[in-house]
């Protein structure tokens, strides 16, 4: 199951925001994984793997689970690449 | 053109033999090292620990990744990286740091500087040179040669 995200961060991927993001995706039902159009899927539970996507403000990220709770998985997680970690009130 | 790390990174910005008692000592040392080869606003040390206090920069392999917040940034004089190793290791909440990778840049640099340096960490002969090497060129040519791959 595939889904896909733009990055609303305006800072890009930043250090807090993949913490947070590796932090959540431990605690999914299922492994996900994330890529940008030119990178091989990285697990989504890796800070340092996320940070090395250099994913910028708008960036194209597609999310990846299979098996129970897939959907579940990269519903919960696509919501933090969705949202500005530094937006007031975020 | 995009940021890389070694057209951020002097010779004189990596210090192989530091010492410091704490986490908070170490920050301070990384600031120091910032402000000496003048890449930033001495404002921006205040930033670092704000940052750090906010969520531990502890990234893994026995690093942190000590920067300021994305307001400081214009505390930023010129985008820098500086590399201090502390041989006898800091306590951090994460984990036990033996190196500090001190970042100040500006706007999309940032990510792109934490992108190249989270690959290197990833690539365990690239971790290990940047953990025991005791000769400051050791790290920048590694990382200068990172940058032609």
């Amino acid at each position: 199951m595939i889904r896909t995200v733009l990055l609303a961060g305006r800072a890009g991927l930043h250090l807090r925001a993949a913490s947070r993001i590796a932090e959540a995706a431990a605690t999914l039902p299922t492994q996900v994984t994330v890529r940008t159009l030119d990178r091989k899927p990285v697990p989504a539970d890796s800070v340092l793997s996320l940070l090395g996507l250099g994913a910028l403000c708008g960036t194209e990220l597609i999310l990846e689970a299979y098996g129970d709770g897939a959907a579940e998985s990269l519903e919960r997680l696509a919501e933090f690449f969705a949202v500005d970690p530094d937006a007031v009130g975020a | 053109m995009t940021t890389n790390i070694s057209g951020v990174l002097e010779p004189r910005s990596v210090r192989v033999h530091e010492i410091a008692t704490d986490r908070e000592s170490a920050i301070h040392r990384c600031a120091d090292v910032l402000e000496e080869i003048g890449a930033v606003h001495p404002a921006y040390r205040e930033a670092m620990l704000d940052r750090e206090w906010a969520m531990s920069t502890y990234v893994g392999e026995g690093v942190a990744i000590p920067h300021g917040l994305d307001m400081s940034r214009e505390l930023v004089r010129r985008d820098s990286l500086a590399v201090l190793r502390f041989p006898g290791g800091v306590d951090w909440e994460g984990g036990r740091v033996t190196v500090c990778v001190a970042i100040a840049a500006r706007g999309d640099g940032h990510v792109a500087l934490l992108s190249q340096l989270a690959l290197i960490l990833l690539d365990p002969r690239k971790a290990e040179i940047l953990r025991s090497a005791t000769d400051p060129e050791a790290i920048v040519a590694m990382l200068e040669a990172d940058d032609e791959e």
